[in-house]
């Protein structure tokens, strides 16, 4: 090889590089906290009142009682319980495109759980993404949020998780397809797209609002449905908090867009929905949000609460522009007036559903239950809708119980396909069309 | 301790708060007109009302209808439209096992209350969640429409 062929060749690999760290770089795109522009400081260095840690009114609280806090403010719980099955023991079934994937038993069982985990390992495991044995975990587990989490937090997560009853329970094996079981390649993935690094105030917010950063961010992981993923799976935080469609749901827009997202609603309202998982005129939580509500936000104390609807509303507006601007008002009172076009969804909806969420959307039975003013109604592409007619709910608010059963066996797709297209279209302002095989797509998605 | 008002009365009982209020009518109180039949909302057998609307009560929790009207199959017939239907039951016979009829009765009353001269497409959007596995489906439509006329004279 020539000098001059060298240097060309040289050159080439310089540039191939570079643009491919580019590349690597604009998918990585910013973090979750960088739209809000000012300054951050290591906790270490931050003057103001201590963002991470338990509310002020749990100042005593033992090491085992700050970790229960944490624990249900990170909501492990809901994604390392199976069906049925014991708490915090694993099992619970991921289905992704690609094969299935399930959680892991995080009681204190020495050759199930994590009984043999050293503090070390605890904290690379859910920062770090790092197995005690070094292998990776996938990022179902959503530790490039908990990445932020401190040192003293996870720390009490672990205490907490030491104090549970030990469950001898080991997880079915993993089944995804080559090359998504080749655990090594999360290396490269983590390296990209975990930052490992702590949760840094923001010196120019108020406190308040730095502690809800950290709830949000580090802890309540709002970020792994309701942001959008880009081309490596990781959180799109150019869109951050946009919506998207994770496990067979549809999360919706959490920005401070007028329209689509939370601009409009009251301090209250938010702060409502996530205490008891609804607001009104606003729907109710259901699918994994209804399980946040109850695990998790309706257990944390209202300051942090409106510690994070305070940081919620300064998230950058970014709309959803296929749902519509206006949400429809309630329905005709009579069966005869409305949508009429679809006879098998009317022939469902009254044979099923009229009974509880009547001819208006707005129930008889309870507040609960009114579908009029919800963003799932209004949802052209009807996916909570048909998800929760397959799935039901099983919902625990302060107020009482309240459930709707699942129809998933006892309709066809075609069915729940036609009910879905015909509650949207009378209680929506734009109703759907969705197909049986869309409904089938969705029930593989949501069985265990 | 819970408290109810059923058919005009107050009845207190001790319940977890998502106890269905079917088993409550049923295994606690033991008013057992109101049947049980699939348990998942999809047959009706379990109807009763709630501020004068036909509800069904196997998956209704407890907690969710505290201080609210609740009227069975046992307290329908003191209502004059209630005496209607039962009366119209009666002269056309329409029970044949009879184990979804205190059902179909209550769906019926609550249509003629808020819709005294329903037609047919009125009875299908009122009916169409009270299944009859003996197919007395016709009967119970002509009954309604007995009702119907039975009010009007």
């Amino acid at each position: 090889m020539t000098p001059a062929a060298r240097r060309i060749l040289g050159s080439v690999i310089v540039i191939g590089v570079v643009a491919a760290a580019g590349a690597a770089l604009y998918v990585r795109g910013p973090g979750p906290m960088a739209f809000s522009g000012g300054p951050k400081v290591a906790l270490a260095d931050y003057k103001g009142p201590n963002p991470t840690g338990v509310p002020a009114n749990m100042a005593n609280a033992s090491l085992i009682e700050r970790g229960e806090y944490l624990a249900r403010a990170a909501d492990c719980m809901v994604c390392h319980t199976a069906p049925g099955g014991k708490e915090y023991a694993g099992g619970f079934a991921f289905k992704l495109p690609f094969g299935t994937l399930y959680s892991t038993n995080i009681t204190p069982d020495k050759e199930t759980g994590i009984g043999n985990y050293t503090d070390q390992q605890f904290l690379d495991a859910v920062r770090s993404g790092k197995r005690h044995d070094g292998a990776r975990l996938y990022p179902a587990m959503p530790y490039t949020s908990y990445t932020y989490m401190t040192d003293a937090d996870t720390l009490a997560v672990k205490a907490y998780l030491f104090s549970l009853a030990p469950v001898r329970a080991a997880p079915p094996e993993n089944t995804l397809a080559f090359p998504f079981n080749q655990r090594w390649a999360m290396t490269f993935w983590s390296a990209l797209f975990n930052p490992d690094t702590r949760f840094e105030p923001d010196r120019s917010q108020s406190p308040e609002w730095n502690r809800g950063a950290y709830l949000v961010e580090a802890l309540a992981h709002c970020g792994e449905c309701h942001t959008p993923r880009n081309l490596g799976f990781a959180l799109d935080n150019r869109k951050k908090f946009a919506g998207a469609l994770t496990a067979g749901w549809r999360a919706f827009n959490i920005t401070s867009d007028k329209t689509t997202g939370l601009g409009s609603w009251s301090d209250d309202d938010v702060v409502s929905y996530l205490s008891i998982g609804h607001a009104k005129g606003h729907g109710t939580a259901s699918g994994p949000m209804g399980e946040a509500v109850d695990h998790s936000f309706s257990k944390m104390a209202p300051t942090d609460i409106k510690a994070m609807v305070a940081f919620l509303r300064t998230v950058p507006a970014v709309p959803s522009p296929d749902l519509p601007a206006k949400l429809a008002p309630p329905a005709p009172p009579s069966h005869r007036d409305g949508m009429t076009a679809n006879a098998l969804g009317k022939t469902v909806f009254q044979g099923a559903c009229v009974s509880c969420h009547g001819w208006t959307g707005e129930s008889a039975l309870s507040p609960m239950a009114t579908l009029t003013g919800a963003w799932a109604v209004n949802d052209p592409g009807a996916t909570n809708v048909a998800q929760i007619v397959i799935s039901g709910t099983k919902r625990h608010t302060p107020q009482g119980a309240l459930s709707m059963p699942a129809f998933g066996k006892s309709h066809s797709d075609m069915e729940i396909a036609a009910v879905a297209n015909y509650v949207t279209a009378r209680f929506g302002s734009k109703g759907s069309q969705i197909t049986a095989s869309d409904v089938a797509d969705l029930r593989k998605q949501t069985e265990q | 301790m819970a408290n109810l008002n059923i058919n005009g009365e107050q009845k207190s009982f001790d319940a977890p708060d998502d106890m269905p209020l079917l088993w409550v009518l049923r295994d606690i109180l033991g008013m057992t007109g109101t049947k049980f039949g699939c348990g998942v909302a999809l047959c009706g057998a379990c109807t009763v009302h709630i501020d004068g609307k036909a509800v069904r009560s196997c998956l209704l929790p407890v907690s969710a209808v505290s201080g609210r009207a609740i009227t069975t199959i046992e307290g329908v017939g003191t209502t004059p439209v209630g005496a209607k239907v039962q009366k119209a039951w009666l002269d056309l016979e329409v029970i044949q096992c009879g184990y979804c009829q205190s059902g179909q009765i209550m769906s019926a009353a609550a249509l003629l209350a808020s819709t005294p001269t329903p037609d047919d497409s009125d009875i299908d959007a009122a009916m169409a969640g009270n299944i009859c596995r003996c197919g007395t489906y016709v009967r119970v439509r002509e009954a309604i429409k007995h009702a119907a006329s039975e009010r009007q004279t």
